[in-house]
């Protein structure tokens, strides 16, 4: 089969994921490059393509401005991947979505200035025009991702689960954090990472999103009962990553 | 076979010659929890621990086992077996084991996990810590354990070490044992039996019939299983810790080659939403068992009922993990099952 | 230590295409046969785990009569995921891998000598050609033939040439219905049940029932009607068969693995399961 055109695209987001692609360290993404063409990637090449196999963004959608340049990538485009939490879910960049005035808060007095301006709210790409595909992540799971585009070149559609990260936390036989007396949102989490975050002893932050259908109210009260959150924090937890998948967005 | 004892301070030295020349797969800490791990010295092995994280059973079938790989248009299957020791098995995980060995090796028999099962020496230890959330004492206690090698109680003054089989028989050279006096055999009887009273979670039915019958009847009860599952993740994660459960999922994965890959299971829960979903075409799913309470039901069904008949007692030997990895705390068999009596 | 002789429950063996026909939009009809040249025995209603490797493995019925198969066998594959996609790729001279057949066939013995009903809808034709072949080859073993099918719309029907056959035979008595006609259809409209009010169903006959879950029970509700033995209905059921060998337990109704306790059923012990209909 020939080789796939691909292409790499980002918009309000930290570019970490792009880094993190390029960082595999090892031969994997070097070994990728002999079955696809990377043709368009503006951190380091300027040409860019008439026709894309796969289109990769990265970032949420948050200005107006950006609205064409996500559907001319469509247009020509036969499959298009939303890659990283910013573009799967919108990410932390959602957190604004429910803040009074995040301008004041965040520009001061130079919230008036023109370049600054961006829609109240930050979304998914999939909000705007059709994606084919998440690669959940902050930053997106560099061996997921290859994956992903493992499977599409060989014209399968990815597998990408929909159950808690807690089953990968038993898989690796990682202690609980409730268990050590902490929180976590591994319960309401999309797996897929492998659950390394607990495994070193951090929390789950649900940074690929939740499940398809979490269980907001029992994380709640988990998380008041058992993390011992108080019942503000407890509410608003989730909020980090998934401000935007929430019942409440 | 033959009954033996080891004195205490003889005992490290067993395990030391016994991990320098064999694979010994023993508990360990790890955190504020213990694991069965390959034990690197005798020090390591904690047979005080309470109850591990994850079965057994893993160390024959793991969490994520390769059945066939694959290079371009050939594939074979990889069983590559090990001889292994696990050492220290608690006997509600021996008797799991049992029940897993029966349903992998009836029908179509599973070499994937047979093989291994088959390689290993199983020696069991009594119970010296209670899990906080163990019922051993009130549930299948009429199903005996069976199908280890050998096993060691701790007695005031060392261990009883009873053989069953050649292999559990051939461990014996590796220590000084001496043939069991009568007060060895009847102190460890004692330990072992006495341990069966103290659980900290009680069954208050113990005829597994009775239960068995009650639960099953109280299937169509969906807002009881509804309630059952409020606050049910449909994580899995008492499935993925049960000693008895089963399941998994197949998935296919290239290699980075893009030609080469490998076709792997890995442990699988029914309580996780897509378990029973199948696609039918033009974009329509059936989920089978589409509710929480659905799943939640069906599990308390195998532990309880569905098995029985196959396994001579329910498939539930009452090691209390689904309720410790539990963390809206809903799995606990004993509350279920003593709520379905209670109406 | 080492490789493993004894024979691997999931390790398929290669079945090489030797006839591919795309017989609706999403349906491609293979027939196959074994690449070792092995002859390969089975009966109608059993299944087969088909697959590609790296592409993963899903449950088919045999679609074909062991009566006339010659050494070939048949299946039909419905682009429906990942791997079904991937196998309607696959051409004529092409290998698929297959582990099977897998579970418990049509109760054969059980029709022989009676009349024989069988109700399939949309793609529960495909199982249930494996009988409906084996009955117009050994006609003379059974009694009545009735045939009831129904399909979403005439691009979906299957199968063709057989049904071509099945509608001027005298062996079958032959109903079919869509739910949607087109220009050219000149048949029935509506849906499955609707072809009870023409089809005689005697009381005494044995009746085997294919097709989308929700079918089943407006099916049976017409056969208690017609006056049906609810222990002469058999099903033939659809579910998440991973393994093919009960022990996955994706396929679990209740306490029964579809994959080896059926995926055929009398319709009294599927009554005891709840999660069955």
């Amino acid at each position: 089969m020939s080789k796939p055109k691909v292409g790499f695209f980002d918009f309000a987001s930290c570019e970490g994921c792009q880094i993190e692609l390029t960082n595999y360290g090892d031969a994997a993404f070097v070994e990728l490059l002999n079955h696809i063409d990377i043709v368009e990637f503006r951190e380091a090449m300027t040409e860019t393509a008439e026709h894309l196999t796969i289109a990769c963004i990265e970032g949420s959608f948050t200005r107006e401005a950006d609205r064409g340049r996500l559907e001319n990538i469509r247009e020509r485009s036969d499959i298009v991947i939303a890659y990283g939490a910013c573009a799967s879910t919108a990410g932390v960049n959602a957190l604004k979505n429910h803040q009074k005035d995040f301008r004041k808060d965040v520009y001061g007095e130079d919230r008036n200035m023109p370049h600054l301006y961006s829609n109240d709210r930050a979304v998914p790409i999939s909000e705007v025009i059709k994606v084919d595909y998440n690669v959940y992540g902050c930053p997106m799971d560099k061996y997921e991702f290859l994956d992903i585009v493992s499977h599409l070149v060989h014209g399968k559609e990815p597998v990408i689960p929909n159950h808690p990260v807690c089953i990968e936390c038993k898989h690796n036989e990682t202690i609980c954090r409730y268990f050590e007396g902490d929180h976590c949102l591994g319960p309401v989490a999309r797996a897929g990472c492998r659950a390394p975050c607990p495994a070193d002893g951090i929390p789950c932050e649900a940074c690929r999103g939740f499940v398809d259908n979490p269980n907001e109210e029992a994380m709640e009260k988990v998380l008041i009962k058992k993390g011992k959150l108080p019942e503000a924090r407890a509410k608003h937890k989730s909020r980090i990553f998934t401000a935007f998948c929430r019942s409440d967005a | 076979m033959n009954k033996y004892f080891i004195k205490a301070q003889d005992f490290e030295t067993f395990v030391t010659k016994l991990v320098e020349a064999k694979q010994v797969i023993g508990p360990v800490a790890k955190k504020s929890r213990f694991v069965f791990e390959k034990l690197k010295n005798s020090k390591e092995l904690r047979l005080d621990y309470d109850v591990t994280v994850l079965p057994p059973k893993k160390e024959f079938f793991p969490t994520c086992q390769p059945i066939v790989k694959f290079e371009g248009d050939k594939f074979e299957g990889c069983v590559n077996v090990e001889e292994k020791i696990l050492f220290g098995v608690h006997f509600y995980d021996i008797k799991a084991l049992d029940m897993t060995d029966l349903l992998y090796n009836e029908n179509h028999r599973d070499i994937n996990y047979m093989a291994h099962r088959e390689a290993a020496t199983i020696v069991g230890s009594n119970v010296q810590n209670i899990a906080e959330r163990a019922f051993f004492g009130t549930v299948g206690v009429h199903v005996k354990p069976k199908g280890h090698d050998a096993f060691l109680t701790k007695i005031d003054d060392g261990y009883l070490f009873e053989t069953y089989t050649d292999k559990g028989e051939a461990l014996v050279s590796f220590g000084t044992f001496t043939k069991a006096k009568k007060e060895h055999e009847s102190n460890a009887l004692d330990v072992n039996n006495r341990v069966m009273g103290k659980c900290p979670e009680v069954l208050d039915y113990v005829g597994y019939e009775s239960v068995a019958n009650k639960v099953r009847k109280a299937f169509n009860n969906t807002a009881f299983w509804e309630d059952c599952a409020k606050d049910c993740f449909s994580c899995g994660s008492c499935n993925i810790v049960c000693p008895t459960c089963y399941c998994f999922d197949v998935q296919d994965n290239w290699n980075v080659d893009q030609v080469s890959g490998t076709r792997t299971r890995k442990w699988d829960g029914c309580l996780t939403e897509d378990f029973a979903k199948i696609s039918l075409g033009f974009g329509a799913q059936e989920n089978f068992r589409e509710k929480r309470g659905d799943r939640f039901r069906h599990r308390i069904m195998r532990k309880t009922t569905y098995l029985n008949a196959k396994l001579g007692g329910p498939a539930c030997v009452g090691c209390g993990r689904c309720s410790m990895s539990c963390t809206s705390d809903i799995a606990d068999p004993v509350n279920v099952i003593n709520k379905i009596m209670e109406v | 230590m080492g490789c493993h002789c004894e024979e691997n429950i999931f390790v398929p063996k290669e079945a090489k295409i030797v006839k591919a026909a795309q017989v609706t939009e999403r349906e491609k009809h293979f027939t196959l046969k074994m690449a070792d040249g092995a002859k390969f025995e089975y009966a109608p209603g059993q299944i087969l785990e088909v697959s590609l490797m790296g592409y993963g493995e899903i449950p088919i019925g045999l679609a074909s009569s062991p009566t006339s198969s010659n050494g070939t066998f048949d299946i039909v594959v419905r682009t429906v995921g990942r791997v079904s996609t991937a196998i309607n790729r696959l051409e004529e001279g092409g290998t698929m891998l297959i582990r099977g057949p897998l579970g418990n066939g049509f109760p054969i013995d059980e029709l022989k000598g009676h009349n024989v009903v069988v109700v399939a809808g949309g793609i529960g034709l495909c199982p249930t050609r494996s009988l409906i072949k084996y009955i117009m080859d050994e006609r003379a073993s059974f009694k009545e033939f009735t045939l009831l099918y129904g399909a979403r719309n005439p691009e979906e029907q299957m199968f063709q040439d057989d049904l071509k056959l099945w509608r001027g035979s005298s062996d079958v008595c032959f109903h079919e219905i869509v739910d949607k006609g087109n220009d050219k259809w000149k048949g029935k409209v509506g849906v499955i049940t609707n072809l009870f009010k023409e089809a005689t169903v005697k009381p005494d006959s044995k009746v085997v029932i294919c097709g989308p879950p929700i079918m089943f029970r407006f099916v049976i509700r017409e056969l208690k009607k017609a006056g049906v033995k609810e222990n002469n209905i058999f099903l033939d059921l659809e579910r998440r068969m991973k393994c093919g060998v009960g022990k996955c337990g994706h396929c679990q109704i209740n306490d029964k693995y579809v994959c080896i306790d059926g995926p055929v059923f009398n319709y009294t012990d599927l009554k005891q399961l709840e999660e069955a209909l």
